[in-house]
């Protein structure tokens, strides 16, 4: 959630390169809805996102049977919430020619990792604009 | 001799197809090598996808009922999610029951999402609310909506799963490559094909989970 958060406070720079931002969650559309238009995890908080509403900047899609998840080999590999069908999270980068020339698979490995995360695919999304 | 070779043949050949009968999907799940367990993210995934599909779509409703009270809480959480999805009203007692007493929390959440489906028992997803486990009331707290809702959100993943998966293009995503081809759904139902929007403009997919 965070990435989708971060990825709202750079939305300047996408909108600048002319990108298109997704973001898929293997869940049917009611949660995918609430995924977009309400903030449940980071609301409340004293962090930067606490007082958003809707912290979602990318367009959200459903994969209510985890299909194009696990197209994309991310499917099935994280136990969240107790629903294993659920996405481990990626990144994906693809060009004006339709090939995919990143991908990140984030570690979350500090509290603040999600920035640079997001910086590097901006990084990515440029290069893919050329 | 030709005697005692034919004796052999008669015992063998009765094992041999009895071992060759084919498993249920639900017997294939419960015997998968990578159970979905913490320490097999890596591992064995195609495989929990296939008999998750396969579960899903082709389990017989008597099975799946039996596997509510199964030994292995995974088995009871895939089939608990499998009777929501296939709108499977006669389970929503024992449902509320797993909501209200199974002893693992992946069990109780997957018996919840069955009822907000199902859309009954609004009483016991509002007590799942209180319990005890903090990813029970977080999920309880998400699918209540879907119980006021008119939309059938289990029709809604059962034409989703009905699709079917190719195993051969599971996690064929990679770099150099075309991307992959695939069919989702916008939040208000209706398709999205990514090859409507590949060869435009620059493009990043986040794929993740509710709280990723």
């Amino acid at each position: 959630m965070h990435q989708q958060a971060q990825l709202r406070l750079k939305k300047d720079a996408v909108e600048k390169l002319g990108a298109q931002t997704y973001v898929v969650i293997a869940l049917d559309t009611y949660r995918t809805r609430i995924f977009k238009e309400e903030n449940w995890l980071l609301g409340g908080g004293k962090g930067p996102f606490g007082k958003e509403k809707s912290i979602v900047f990318a367009t959200p899609l459903s994969d209510p049977a985890g299909h194009a998840s696990a197209i994309y080999g991310v499917s099935r590999r994280a136990l969240r919430w107790g629903s294993w069908v659920e996405n481990y999270p990626h990144w994906y980068v693809i060009d004006q020619k339709g090939n995919i020339t990143y991908v990140l698979k984030p570690t979350f490995a500090t509290p603040t990792a999600y920035q640079d995360d997001v910086d590097k695919v901006i990084k990515e999304l440029e290069k893919a604009a050329k | 001799m030709k005697r005692t070779v034919l004796t052999a043949c008669l015992l063998v050949v009765p094992l041999t197809s009895r071992s060759e009968e084919p498993r249920s999907p639900i017997e294939i799940y419960r015997k998968l090598e990578y159970p979905p367990k913490d320490e097999n993210f890596e591992k064995g995934w195609k495989d929990r996808v296939a008999a998750d599909y396969d579960v899903i779509n082709s389990a017989d409703l008597k099975s799946l009922r039996a596997a509510l009270k199964d030994g292995d809480p995974f088995v009871r959480a895939i089939a608990a999610y499998a009777l929501g999805v296939r709108s499977d009203k006669t389970s929503a007692d024992t449902l509320a029951e797993l909501v209200k007493n199974d002893k693992e929390y992946v069990v109780r959440i997957r018996a919840v999402e069955a009822l907000a489906l199902l859309k009954m028992k609004p009483e016991v997803i509002e007590s799942a609310k209180k319990d005890p486990d903090p990813g029970v009331p977080f999920v309880a707290k998400l699918v209540a909506g879907q119980l006021k809702s008119e939309t059938d959100y289990a029709a809604e993943i059962r034409q989703a799963y009905k699709a079917g998966i190719d195993r051969g293009a599971m996690g064929s995503a990679v770099v150099g490559k075309p991307a992959p081809d695939f069919t989702v759904l916008t939040v208000e139902g209706k398709p999205f094909q990514l090859s409507s929007v590949l060869g435009k403009k620059p493009i990043a997919i986040y794929f993740t989970a509710f709280d990723g």
